[in-house]
């Protein structure tokens, strides 16, 4: 039994709980549960990934977030593989603190071995629950059951959707290890599946989170320091509040930005306010040679051993002929084709943030700090961006939004421009 | 207010004449299609077609637009009817996160318009304003192909070489 969640608090009732508490401290004493396939392991509890409604209608959750790689196309096609169903019939709701398993964040090539093994073996869980229920209604054995295009089979001809089997049945249950894969049917895995999201993309639909316009939006942009460590002297808003269009200039410790009805009356209030900054304290080369010359004179943050297995200097010692090569790893590497962008909708009491963080649980415990709010009265909507390229694992964008949003109480995006985005990386 | 003819419709946009086509296309007329990516005119994510020709949305005032044409991905046909171009993407699969595409598809249709059969060298020249983050180039290449061959045409192999 893993660590009792807020998730699962929030979810599932005081009875739950109680329960939760029970297995837990039981736990300690006597048998540890066996481990479960990825994620899975985290949250072993079936309806945290899959549930069905009376009317057949299938929602998968997982925690990973669509970067442009694919992955809800994916992660659809392993689930609709073992529960047997058409791709078109399963709903995917990817990561949002309010409704999915907090998976960390989506990066490093693990979101098929984290979530997609979870939700594979939780659909191969769900399938035998759904076999069982349709067994003990026809009464017969489960072998005589054949699931296929959102319904259970008879020997007999009978058939039985799978809305009308799920409220026979509580997805409420713990997955069971080593639960096999479906054997019989036609398979979607190792299929070529067209992705899902590429048709919006391609015909101008809403697919980012630029194209997001709620009632009532205003429009941010944030105007930065020159560099790390120089501190806000002076800021003369008083030119720039007279600007039409412009709502308010936000300042708030050194955080400096503007918010005007459009995006463009935005840009021209930042580059027209005036900021006085100290001379930064730490000075970036400007160009790639010194660049790399400067990060060597830096004492590193942390070292990491990344592999450690025989000796290498005795190896070295040993070989016949030995190399050495300075590797460098390009600085720009995460750099996204455009900025980041990020809405926020902030009330007294709780704030809707949505973004393309690649952390969407971090992202959310960074905001309710800042925002001295609880955690869950904070929400964190994964929504996808300009790319991600492991930028996103440390988003901003949706920090600036909520400092605006915060100082308006009302919604803000916030979508930082090209120079803003170099100086605060 | 200002007039813009976008997508064969005349619109009165009511912002300032020196706001960017880009902007005007995005909030005032809520069209997705074209989007900010460097707002330097150097990644033509926000390309569309001004009179026929691919131009950069993020850098041209709409005072400068007069009487001019603007089209946008959106008038290249509809999700459920896409035109030659994006049912040439989708066939091909041709994007990751996406985000270029609209820009590359207004490249290439600007192209094809003025010549449906260039030859490789012909149609790398022209799309190479257009970057691509993800490095999704080479579907995008066979992409604007297999529109060319749609639409009738087709990209002739030259010395070159086509990959």
């Amino acid at each position: 039994m893993s660590a009792l969640t807020r998730r699962r608090l929030l979810g599932q009732g005081a009875l739950v709980v109680a329960f939760s508490l029970s297995r837990r401290a039981m736990a300690q004493v006597a048998e540890k549960r066996p481990a479960l396939p990825g994620d899975l392991d985290k949250f072993p509890l079936l309806d945290s990934w899959i549930r069905i409604d009376a009317d057949g209608h299938i929602t998968v959750f997982t925690g990973k977030a669509e970067l442009g790689q694919g992955l809800k196309t994916a992660l659809i096609q392993v689930a609709a593989d073992e529960l047997a169903v058409p791709p078109a019939s399963i709903e995917l709701v990817t990561a949002d603190t309010a409704h999915t398993p907090d998976e960390g964040v989506t990066a490093g090539s693990h979101s098929m071995q984290d979530s997609g093994t979870a939700i594979l073996n939780a659909a191969a869980n769900v399938r035998v629950l759904l076999t069982e229920a349709a067994a003990w209604r026809w009464l017969v054995a489960v072998e005589q059951v054949e699931l296929h295009d959102g319904a259970a089979h008879a020997p007999n001809g009978d058939s039985l959707g799978y809305g009308e089997l799920a409220t026979l049945l509580s997805l409420h249950v713990e997955a069971k290890p080593d639960v096999a894969r479906r054997e019989k049917g036609v398979r979607l895995i190792g299929t070529d599946l067209p992705r899902i999201d590429i048709l919006a993309k391609v015909s101008g639909g809403a697919a980012y989170v630029q194209d997001m316009r709620l009632p009532g939006m205003v429009h941010a942009r944030v105007v930065r320091p020159p560099g790390y460590g120089a501190e806000l002297i002076a800021c003369d808003a008083s030119a720039v509040e007279k600007m039409p269009g412009v709502v308010k200039v936000v300042r708030e410790g050194k955080f400096v930005g503007v918010v005007a009805k459009t995006e463009w009356a935005a840009i021209k209030a930042a580059r027209a306010l005036k900021v006085t900054w100290s001379k930064p304290t730490t000075e970036l080369p400007a160009n790639a040679e010194e660049l790399y010359a400067y990060l060597k004179s830096t004492k590193p943050m942390r070292s990491q051993k990344v592999v450690e297995k025989g000796n290498v200097d005795s190896t070295l010692a040993q070989a016949k002929k030995s190399y050495s090569r300075p590797y460098r790893w390009p600085l720009q590497l995460h750099g996204m084709i455009g900025p980041s962008c990020a809405i926020a909708d902030v009330k007294s009491d709780k704030a809707t943030i949505w973004c393309g963080t690649q952390g969407p649980f971090r992202s959310r415990k960074n905001i309710a700090t800042l925002l001295k709010l609880p955690e869950k009265d904070v929400r964190v909507i994964y929504y996808e961006g300009s790319g991600s390229y492991g930028r996103l694992a440390t988003e901003d964008a949706g920090e600036d939004a909520r400092d605006v949003a915060r100082a308006l109480i009302g919604t803000a995006q916030y979508d930082k421009s090209r120079d803003e985005r170099k100086r605060s990386r | 207010m200002i007039t813009l003819t976008v997508n064969g419709v005349s619109h009165q946009v009511d912002a300032t004449p020196d706001t960017p086509l880009l902007y005007a296309l995005r909030n005032d007329l809520a069209l997705n299609g074209a989007k900010f990516g460097c707002g330097l005119g150097q990644c033509g994510a926000c390309t569309v077609l001004v009179d026929d020709k691919p131009a950069f949305s993020c850098l041209l005032p709409i005072a400068a637009l007069a009487e001019r044409k603007v089209r946008t991905i959106e008038s290249l046909g509809t999700r459920e009817k896409p035109g030659a171009l994006p049912a040439a993407f989708e066939a091909e699969q041709a994007a990751q996160c996406g985000y270029c595409i609209a820009g590359m598809i207004m490249r290439a249709q600007a192209l094809l318009e003025r010549n449906i059969r260039p030859t490789e060298a012909e149609l790398r020249a022209h799309m190479a304003p257009n970057l691509c983050r993800c490095g999704t180039h080479m579907r995008i290449l066979r992409a604007v192909r297999r529109a060319a061959t749609a639409m009738g045409g087709g990209v002739r192999n030259d010395a070159e070489d086509a990959l």
